[in-house]
């Protein structure tokens, strides 16, 4: 993996995702560019990134479903 | 199953605690249905927009006295929102009957408990962290997905390429010492 390519599949592994203009929560624009076996490496990087975030947060909420919450709660 | 039903009725009375606290326990087990959408489909967005439907309709969802109900819902909400998605790139006919293949060899889905192992070795390994890999994990981890990754960066003072790269280190470190102690996170083991 090049280290471009790193840097995106970080950036997609993030819990952080924009709504758009019709309200729906939007693809992150790194995931876009990411090819076909790069956006599986996120997948699985992402399954275990929030294994640990939920692991290490008192509530054992994960990045996405304090995103969640946090629109919900708007 | 008196545990599910309680839960169901603090969120459809709007608790958004409850709701999150069914979420935390449904997460992995509805994301790994997503699999077969992950080279066809932002999966993350895919789920944040599920649970949020999800919660919407929760106030008119009928329990159908089988266990996991609203879990099961749920997946097929996900499903719905994976292919409305997927839809919009106009996919061929061949990547759809392979998708569909894949979604009905699928197995039942159950909620997955914490374990208390893993999180005194997470708690344990963090503290181990170098201090900038250290450092960026704590912004993701504080963050929760509301602040992107150039406001985290700049919270701490680093380029977001900086900020990225010591992302990743923390986790590559996170993850080694985990398995030194014997415990292996696998994207594939459910």
């Amino acid at each position: 993996m090049t280290r471009e390519e790193e840097l995106l599949l970080e950036q997609v592994v993030s819990a952080h995702r924009e709504r758009g203009v019709d309200g729906a929560i939007r693809s992150h624009p790194a995931w876009h560019d990411l090819s076909d076996d790069l956006r599986r490496e996120a997948f699985d990087e992402t399954l275990r990134s929030r294994q640990l975030e939920a692991a290490a947060d008192p509530e054992n909420q994960s990045g996405t479903v304090h995103a969640v919450l946090a629109r919900l709660r708007r | 199953m008196q545990d599910e039903l309680s839960l169901l009725g603090r969120i459809q009375a709007g608790d958004a605690g409850a709701f999150g606290q069914w979420a935390s326990a449904s997460e992995r087990a509805l994301r790994l249905t997503l699999r077969p959408f992950a080279a066809l489909v932002d999966t993350e967005a895919v789920l944040q927009e599920a649970l949020l439907r999800v919660w919407q309709v929760a106030p008119k969802f009928t329990h159908d006295g089988k266990p996991n109900a609203l879990l099961r819902f749920s997946v097929v909400t996900a499903r719905n929102c994976a292919v409305s998605e997927l839809r919009r790139s106009r996919p061929s006919a061949a990547q759809l009957d392979a998708l569909e293949r894949e979604l009905a060899s699928q197995a039942e889905v159950a909620p997955i408990t914490p374990d208390p192992l893993l999180r005194a070795a997470i708690l344990e390994c963090r503290a181990r962290l170098p201090p900038q890999p250290r450092q960026a994990l704590e912004q993701r981890l504080s963050s929760g997905g509301v602040d992107d990754d150039a406001t985290l960066s700049s919270r701490v003072g680093m380029t977001l390429n900086t900020f990225l790269q010591n992302v990743t280190r923390a986790r590559k470190l996170l993850r080694a010492c985990l398995e030194k102690a014997g415990i292996a996170l696998d994207g594939e083991l459910t």
